[in-house]
């Protein structure tokens, strides 16, 4: 397992974002749905190594990110693509992303190559030495996912990774998606479900800092079945009817 | 976007290197090439030519004063732009949120911090560096003597670092977008109240970095005698710490690093704070000497020695012989001096030759801590010694400056000396060039009289009764003064040198009379 969760909780203050949530993810593809505010960030941002757990166990890649050197470890294998995606104006797009192949301490000889390549992967080859301020909303997201997955990484995390993609690039980076699930453990929190169920193999769906459901897409759409719950796409009515029987306490986690 | 899984040939290149550099290499050169410093050179380039290379051209090429202006006039400019700068530079992930991205990364951040500190640092010491270089070079194409003096170089040097590793420290830590304009004030505050601390004479305020040698340069240090590296040694060590202090307080929060590395951090903010303790005890300790700053820990006694040279002199009755670095002062020099020396040149007592010596720093007055000597006859056979102390001073190098100075000063003051009329510095009035003691004895009369009448007679000054002005009001007899002096000015120069060759004796034993002079 490359990312392994028990009982881990996270509170800010007297808000707890994340409320002993159990998890164990292999290599694929898992989204990570949920409403605002359900806690799918604070999640992420603790596999990113971002922020410790208030409580609980995490393992991920098979260590433990609460010792440094492992952490360190763990890093080097990381991808990680923020909500938020902050970046340096003046950098271009291939020295943006090789500013952080030489932050992920990548062999140097190897960061030219990979950086053309995560580049090249992301469609922003001609715009290679574009600086980053000149670039529209959704090809700075792509150069945000060219910086996360540059290192090759075993366990990727993308937070919201398609806002701001048109639908063509949204097509195409599903299968990106897909061809990454393949060797690695791509976490992917988006708030759009066809998302994920064009490219995951494995859902979880969070609320108020718990996850309230786990399993297959075909499971989520089929929690829909004999329910009137809302929605245009059958997965959406599978979302909506999860999160309604947690609200009302019937929901569990899976 | 492509769902290739091998990699794929690159179609735009991400500017690989020919030479497989090391990580940090590459990521300094990264963080070079994407600085927010080369944006400012053009404004530090402007502020050098302002602040330093103006003033310094108006000056003697001499090494003394443009290393002395380099390093007090240059850093009191560049220090608050740079800390500001710097600390733009160490807000950056805070202001662009990046903190998360770059703080989720294997790098400690602390080597990360320490990178764009290092690019920082490195633009701003290019753009101090190369303003030295240019100002340096265009000395030596002046004909400038002896070698450049890198001491202040260095100690500035020393100085645009700290600023720099201050200013980041101060962005990385407290991140806002007010952070740098803050920094920069903060940086002018600090060094304004350096200043401030100086003149009121606080001896640990000589570690203040733009402080030389001494309030005033002279040409003691660097010239005719080595410049001493005591106090230099002193503001290199409390740079460094500070320095040091500063960078090391980066990797002491949770996030910079394991605990090994911020165990790192701690012993060298440790030892920079100890440095830069150090630094300031041993300034504590400094006295000014006649040759520049001393710090007895430091000094090296090697350094008293004066500097060997061979002086220039001219072909006049008295020879005039100069330190080879005023070799360019030696025509005006001669213009100012050749009539003074004529009238009294074969006298007896007066100087077969004049020697440049040194301008000496003499302890004098609190209130602006050295005084600079004058000319002193002495020594058989009777040589002139002659400090071109006011040559030395800034804004006072124009040629025609340095005859009227030499004219009204110490031309009068040659002559005072020659007839025995007591003179001193820093008491009394200045007469004529002269400074007159308080309370001279009608046995002097004849003395005054004739040094006034000799520089009416040879135009050194404005004329006038010397006595006149000597703040202690009208002394009784000033008439008879006066006219005495208006009658050996009268007098052909070859008759005033004859009277002199066969009186002076006597009127420097005080026994001539007024009455007596022709």
């Amino acid at each position: 397992m490359n990312v392994e969760i028990t009982e881990l909780t996270r509170r800010f203050g007297r808000t707890q974002a994340v409320a002993s949530v159990d998890l164990d993810l292999g290599p694929g593809v898992f989204g990570l749905l949920g409403p605002n505010g359900a806690g799918k960030t604070s999640l992420l941002r603790m596999l990113a190594t971002v922020i410790p757990p208030s409580s609980g166990t995490l393992r991920l890649l098979g260590r433990d990110p609460g010792s440094y050197p492992q952490r360190r470890q763990i890093r080097r294998r990381l991808g990680y693509l923020p909500q938020d995606l902050g970046y340096y104006p003046g950098f271009t797009v291939a020295e943006f992303v090789e500013y952080f192949a030489l932050l992920k301490e990548m062999p140097p000889n190897r960061v030219p190559a990979a950086v053309a390549t995560a580049v090249e992967r992301t469609g922003l080859g001609d715009k290679a030495r574009t600086k980053l301020r000149t670039l529209s909303g959704g090809m700075l997201r792509r150069a945000g996912i060219a910086q996360a997955i540059v290192n090759e990484p075993e366990l990727l995390l993308l937070d919201e990774p398609t806002a701001g993609l048109d639908p063509e690039q949204r097509v195409t980076f599903r299968a990106l998606l897909r061809d990454l699930g393949q060797r690695a453990t791509v976490v992917v929190s988006t708030h759009l479900v066809e998302d994920v169920g064009a490219a995951c193999s494995q859902v979880a769906l969070m609320d108020q800092g718990k996850i309230v459901f786990c399993g297959t897409p075909e499971e989520l759409t089929a929690r829909a079945e004999g329910t009137d719950a809302a929605g245009d796409a059958p997965l959406e009515r599978g979302y909506s009817a999860v999160l309604a029987a947690a609200r009302t306490g019937a929901g569990a986690q899976s | 976007m492509t769902t290739a899984t091998a990699p794929v040939a690159p179609a735009a290149p991400a500017r690989p290197s020919r030479v497989a550099l090391p990580g940090p290499a590459r990521l300094l050169g990264l963080e070079l090439r994407r600085n927010i410093m080369p944006w400012l050179l053009p404004l530090l380039a402007v502020l050098f030519w302002l602040v330093t290379y103006r003033p310094a051209m108006a000056d003697p090429p001499f090494w003394d004063v443009r290393s002395g202006i380099v390093q007090s006039h240059t850093l009191l400019a560049f220090a608050p732009l740079l800390a500001g700068a710097a600390a733009w530079a160490g807000s950056r992930e805070h202001r662009r949120g990046m903190a998360d991205m770059v703080g989720m990364t294997a790098l400690p951040r602390w080597a990360g911090q320490l990178a764009a500190w290092a690019a920082t640092t490195c633009w701003a010491e290019a753009a101090y560096l190369a303003g030295v270089a240019v100002l340096y070079v265009v000395t030596a194409h002046q004909g400038a003597w002896g070698g450049p003096l890198l001491w202040p170089v260095a100690v500035g040097a020393a100085f645009v670092a700290a600023s720099c590793a201050l200013g980041f420290t101060a962005g990385a830590l407290l991140p806002s977008r007010f952070t740098a304009p803050v920094a920069a004030f903060v940086m002018f505050l600090a060094l304004a109240g350096g200043a401030f601390a100086l003149q009121a004479n606080v001896t640990y305020a000589q570690i203040w970095p733009l402080n030389v040698q001494g309030a005033f340069p002279g040409d003691a240090y660097g010239i005719f005698y080595p410049y001493f590296p005591d106090l230099p040694i002193a503001q290199l060590m409390f740079l460094a710490g500070l320095a040091a202090a500063a960078l090391g307080g980066l990797g002491l929060p949770a996030a910079a690093g394991g605990r090994w590395l911020r165990g790192a951090a701690a012993a060298v903010t440790a030892a920079g704070l100890a440095a830069a303790g150090t630094g300031v005890v041993l300034a504590g300790t400094a006295r000014l000497e006649e040759h520049g700053i001393v710090i007895p820990a430091l000094h090296d006694a090697a350094s008293d020695r004066p500097t060997p040279y061979t002086p220039v002199c001219g072909h006049t009755a008295i020879p005039i012989c100069l330190q080879p670095a005023y070799r360019a002062l030696l025509t005006d020099v001669t213009a100012a001096l050749g009539p003074v020396l004529s009238q009294v040149a074969g006298l007896p007592g007066a100087p077969v030759r004049v020697t440049q010596v040194a301008v000496t720093s003499v302890h004098a007055d609190p209130s602006n801590g050295i005084a600079l000597g004058g000319p002193v006859i002495d020594g058989r056979p009777p040589v002139l010694y002659l400090p071109l102390s006011r040559v030395a001073l800034p804004g006072e190098g124009s040629a025609s400056a340095i005859t009227e100075n030499l004219r009204q000063q110490d031309g009068a003051w040659i002559l005072s000396l020659v007839v025995g009329l007591p003179g001193h510095v820093g008491a009394g009035a200045s007469v004529g060039g002269i400074s007159v003691m308080p309370g001279l004895g009608p046995r002097h009369s004849a003395q005054v009289a004739v040094v006034d009448g000799l520089v009416r007679a040879l135009d050194l000054a404005q004329p006038g009764p010397l006595r006149a002005r000597i703040p202690h009001g009208t002394p009784p007899g000033w008439h008879q003064e006066l006219a005495a002096a208006q009658r050996f000015a009268a007098l052909p120069a070859a008759a005033r040198h004859a009277w002199l060759m066969t009186h002076l004796a006597a009127l420097r034993a005080g026994r001539i009379s007024l009455s007596e002079i022709p």
